[in-house]
């Protein structure tokens, strides 16, 4: 709403200078967009807020002024000469839907002289910002302007049998609006329809129609000035897609007792600038009249909310200013500050809004001034706690960042395509049903498809070198209900180890994959035992065949993670190995925190550890898993670790077999191990590796 | 004059020194000797140790000399003491002695020093040969980061925790009753128009319709739902808007939703609370200020705005014009609040006569833009590494 500075002088003594105006209205509720000074004098932009329709004409804005500045607001009261012929003879009008349509005036002028505005109404219009079309379309919309509230006037001969009906839509009727476009109608609207009622004229409350509009020659004006149920009109506009200045303001609730007057205001500004005759009187069917609401304020309820004290005489005028006409019904009447007062308001017909004490308290709090009630920090009251997830996350975190994984923040909307490159078997994407593209149209139903999106961006911006993570979610669909998954997913892709003066380069490989996961796994592992993940074969068909595994902790299943699958790569056009890894963070939280629980100090062994080193010819295929679980199965308690240090196939090793040396650490808590204990157990450990898996141990 | 290693071979008698006097000119003549030895460089004494055949090629020259004067079998004082003290008749013994303490002590002395003037050159030396070049990178093992937006949740989080309010979460995907209705939304008002709201495609004939989620503000309702006063909650998470996409505008941003409700909220708490937050966040010296405003769900609403942390607030860029971040007005806008309307709490059977709170909802990648400058929120999207590294 653009407010002109002079036009407010209209109704308001108003001396404040338009920046000063600007920032006062905007500290009392009404925002204010900037303050511009144009050839017609300064020119506030308003950002009324959708509660306030009042506020969308300079009178309603005046109003505001006039309570901020403490100052008179005029009264429009408009005598306009009228003729002895009766407007009731010349035009009538029938309410069929009063639920859509509360009030309908009519007025009737005739011989106007349709010509251009005079320049002081253009000079407003244009400061308006609205073009200026001829005096009696200028007049409608300066009153709408002026007093917040829209007319419509059409050419009085065009309206056949002058009677105007109003009547809902019917199913698939049409109509041809003033903008030239012929709309389909819904049930629901408002519409002004002339003669039998089978016509349609206009749309009540948004839009006339283009067969009774005014023209240059037209003779004679009907003015309607009616009150539209806001709800209804917010429907259609919907509806039609069609948002007009009209619109705006029934939609948001105009007054109803406004109509009436200013069909006057219209009249009268048309005799004065257009010429004609005003047939006396006004048709006015009123179905909807309100029996204005008494709202209770009290000073207990003020206290009680804002926290600090407003004095009798601020609350008295604020009120006042703004037409709530308060009345002191408390015994304690006459003493001032009283924390028993209590006012009586009348809501004025303006503010349909206002019904509650606490829309009062607002009012009063916004022209006394926000800033009077002095900011204090309350007590806290009890302890406040994080997520329950929260240690478990942070530990993950400072890992991930350890490790040099960065994280990213990923919008969840994403192609159908790419979602159905990653989506497991049998999962319900969620869709959207109003996406505002197609590569936007579901949301990630595995937090893959937006890493794999990430990690392309990176290397199509030259950025070949990148471990990413995100904590987030996925989302799907169970029947009719949504599921949202927390998910941590890892990407990663070009070099563990970029060139350096010290060291040389190494492509990121599955076992850096693998060994990451387990330094996360180590959140849940225990002991000397720490890699918590146990790993399977398998894993989803996105990833390369031969270089994935799925993890879980106990029988819970936590995720994947490999290399992408070739085929996939090629389709998203990624020239290099990326690698993937998803698991789900509830079962991962769960368990670093039993983990952690669990944890228990073990302590320091106090006698040397004793190495062995053992070189295994081994047929492929034979896991390194299986030898460690042929060792653990003899029970050698002195046993503390078996690791593995050298794998090797080709040169020397023939073909079907792998070199695999191996290092069992052998270590007592009771004394240190003589050399015929060791042998001993070496013996046994060749033994069986022999006896199970076939092994030949080679000289080294 | 016989030479030291003759000498030393034969007895005082056989040199024909006989009395104090002859004894003091032969050891003067042992410790000059002694003085040039020392006094040679490295190479001077090993040519002279090489002459000597008393030193292999291999062998350190310093140690050499050592040896070659103090050595236990065969050194010159070992030869002295056996040849010049033990064989010389009683009379002289006494002033035989005291020379060879003088001389012994001269001896040690001298090549303590030598020694050490060696070590330190030595020293000096493998210091020029080993200096690290501070301008070199050392060895940097990758380090991860956490994106720019966790970073400020956290701050965020930490500052709202020390002043009581914990930390809760909720669905994004909601339905029209949390996001809207018990927010005092009802369907076709007006704000819903501000509010373009994606919806998720459902099956037929399923019983209510899912959305994401506009606002954090669901979390309201779910919380007092689950818990009666007192309520002290933030809720970080995603939320969601059908707007098109540019600098300013993403269709999925960040939000921190805050409630407090309780026997004896006012508005002065809640204007307390944000300021505390705000000179937390920005720093003590920011100014703000409350807007009336209008929220369906608070009441009385407000905007908060801080002076601008570019101008200053004055409103002026540094380079003279207006400043372009507050555009001259010395204020940005910040974030929406309010006293929570007494009509939410029906919708979770808390007494709106007997408890009261507020509420606020800020947008996080605006304040992030805001702080470090940022002029596209698309970049906080996009996850380039080169833009994730700018926020280790």
């Amino acid at each position: 709403m653009k407010v002109v500075y002079n036009w407010l002088k209209d109704f308001v003594d108003l001396t404040a200078p338009p920046q000063e105006l600007a920032s006062r209205l905007a500290l009392s509720g009404t925002n204010v967009g900037s303050v511009e000074n144009g050839p017609h004098g300064a020119v506030i932009d308003a950002e009324v807020g959708s509660n306030r329709p009042d506020c969308l004409g300079h009178y309603g804005i005046a109003r505001e002024v006039a309570a901020i500045y403490k100052l008179a607001l005029k009264h429009v009261s408009l005598k306009p000469a009228e003729s002895a012929a009766k407007a009731g003879d010349a035009i009538k009008v029938e309410i069929q839907s009063p639920e859509l349509c509360g009030r309908f005036t009519a007025r009737v002028i005739r011989n106007v002289k349709i010509q251009p505005s005079p320049k002081w109404l253009k000079d407003r219009l244009e400061a308006s910002g609205v073009a200026s079309i001829s005096n009696v379309v200028d007049i409608s919309n300066y009153v709408m302007l002026e007093l917040g509230h829209a007319l419509h006037t059409f050419d009085y001969d065009k309206v056949r049998d002058h009677k105007i009906v109003v009547r809902k839509a019917k199913p698939s009727e049409k109509i041809r609006t003033l903008d030239g476009v012929e709309r389909q109608l819904d049930s629901g609207m408002c519409m002004i329809c002339d003669g039998d009622g089978s016509r349609t004229v206009g749309i009540g409350g948004i839009m006339g129609g283009a067969e009774t509009e005014i023209s240059f020659s037209t003779k004679n004006v009907l003015i309607e000035c009616a009150w539209f149920d806001p709800i209804a009109i917010r429907r259609a506009t919907r509806f039609l897609k069609l948002h007009t200045e009209a619109s705006t303001r029934f939609g948001r609730g105009a007054d109803p007792e406004m109509a009436e007057l200013a069909s006057r205001r219209c009249a009268e500004l048309i005799l004065q600038l257009a010429g004609g005759e005003l047939l006396a009187g006004v048709v006015d069917v009123y179905p909807g009249k309100r029996v204005p609401k008494k709202i209770r304020v009290t000073r207990a309820e003020i206290l009680r909310v804002m926290g600090a004290d407003v004095p009798d005489k601020q609350i008295e005028a604020s009120l006042t200013a703004l037409g709530f006409a308060p009345v002191r019904i408390d015994h304690n009447r006459g003493a001032e500050g009283s924390l028993l007062a209590t006012w009586e308001c009348t809501q004025p017909s303006w503010r349909a809004e206002v019904e509650r004490e606490i829309d009062l308290i607002e009012e009063i709090a916004r022209i006394y001034g926000l800033e009077k009630f002095p900011p204090r920090l309350p007590a806290a009251r009890q302890g406040a706690s994080r997520l329950p997830h929260h240690e478990a996350e942070t530990r993950l975190r400072e890992r991930l960042i350890g490790l040099g994984y960065r994280e990213i923040v990923t919008i969840p909307h994403v192609a159908e395509e790419r979602d159905a490159l990653f989506r497991p078997a049998g999962v319900l994407p969620a869709r959207l049903s109003n996406p505002l593209s197609e590569e936007a149209g579901v949301l990630k139903s595995t937090g893959i498809v937006t890493m794999a999106a990430a990690l392309e961006w990176n290397l199509n911006h030259g950025q070949r070198n990148a471990r990413l993570f995100e904590i987030g979610r996925h989302y799907r669909l169970e029947g009719n209900q949504s599921l949202e998954t927390r998910v941590l997913t890892l990407g990663a892709t070009g070099e563990a180890r970029e060139k350096g003066l010290y060291d040389s380069a190494r492509e990121f490989s599955f076992a850096d994959l693998k060994g990451d996961l387990d330094a996360i796994g180590q959140l849940v592992g225990s002991g000397h035992d720490a890699r918590g993940f146990d790993w399977h074969d398998g894993g989803t068909d996105w990833l390369h065949a031969a270089k994935r595994g799925k993890m879980s902790i106990a029988k819970t299943e936590l995720g994947v993670a490999g290399q992408l699958a070739r085929r996939v790569a090629d389709r998203l056009k990624l020239r290099q190995d990326v690698f993937f890894a998803e698991l789900e963070l509830d079962a991962l939280y769960a368990a670093i925190k039993a983990a952690k629980t669990s944890r228990r100090y073990e302590p320091l062994p106090r006698f040397p550890a004793v190495e062995r080193d053992f070189s295994l010819l081994l047929a492929d295929g034979i896991t390194f898993a299986q030898i460690v679980e042929s060792i653990r199965s003899l029970n050698i308690p002195e046993i503390t670790s078996i690791e593995t240090v050298d794998l090797f196939r080709g040169k020397n090793v023939p073909a079907g077999k792998v070199s695999l040396l191996i290092r069992v650490t052998f270590q007592s808590r009771e004394a240190t191990l003589m050399d015929a204990q060791i042998n001993h157990f070496v013996g046994k450990v060749i033994s069986i590796l022999e006896h199970r898996h076939g092994a030949q141990l080679r000289a080294s | 004059m016989p030479t030291v290693d003759n000498a030393t071979a034969k007895t005082l008698n056989e040199l024909g020194v006989n009395d104090a006097q002859g004894v003091a000119e032969i050891f003067a003549e042992v410790r000059a000797r002694f003085d040039r030895q020392v006094a040679l460089d490295t190479d001077g004494i090993r040519n002279l140790m090489l002459q000597q055949a008393w030193l292999g090629s291999d062998r350190d020259p310093v140690t050499s000399l050592r040896n070659f004067w103090l050595g236990r079998k065969a050194g010159v004082l070992t030869l002295i003491t056996e040849n010049w003290l033990k064989r010389s008749p009683p009379s002289l013994k006494g002033v035989i002695g005291k020379q060879f303490n003088e001389l012994k002590s001269h001896i040690e002395t001298k090549l303590a020093e030598q020694r050490k003037r060696i070590e330190e050159k030595t020293e000096a030396a493998a210091l020029t040969r080993e200096q690290v070049d501070l301008s070199l990178p050392g060895v940097i093992h990758p380090i991860g980061s956490h994106h720019l937006i966790r970073q400020v949740f956290q701050e965020i989080e930490d500052i709202f925790f020390s002043i009581g309010f914990s930390v809760v979460e909720g669905p994004e995907i909601e339905t029209p009753y949390y996001n809207f209705e018990a927010l005092n939304i009802p369907e076709f008002h007006p704000v819903r128009d501000d509010m373009d709201t994606f919806y998720i495609d459902l099956p037929e004939g399923a019983p209510t319709p899912l959305l994401l989620r506009t606002h954090t503000s669901p979390m309201q309702i779910r919380t007092m739902e689950k818990q009666k006063p007192p309520v002290r909650v933030i809720v970080p998470g995603k939320v969601y808007r059908r707007d098109n996409p540019d600098a300013t505008h993403s269709f999925m941003f960040h939000q921190v939703e805050g409630l407090a409700v309780d026997t004896d909220i006012t508005f002065c708490d809640f204007t307390g609370t944000i300021e505390y937050f705000v000179k937390q966040f920005f720093g003590a010296g920011v100014k703000t200020r409350f807007r009336p405003s209008y929220f369906p769900f608070t009441e009385p609403s407000v905007e908060f705005d801080v002076s601008c942390i570019f101008c200053g607030g004055s409103g002026a860029a540094a380079g003279g014009g207006v400043c372009s971040k507050c555009k001259g007005a010395g204020w940005i806008e910040l974030f929406g609040a309010g006293m929570v309307d007494p009509a939410v709490y029906g919708f979770v059977n808390y007494d709106a006569k007997k408890v009261s709170g507020f509420a606020f909802g800020m947008g996080i990648d605006r304040l992030a833009m805001l702080r470090y400058g940022i002029d596209d929120i698309q970049v906080f999207f996009q996850n380039d590494v080169r833009f994730l590294k700018q926020f280790p």
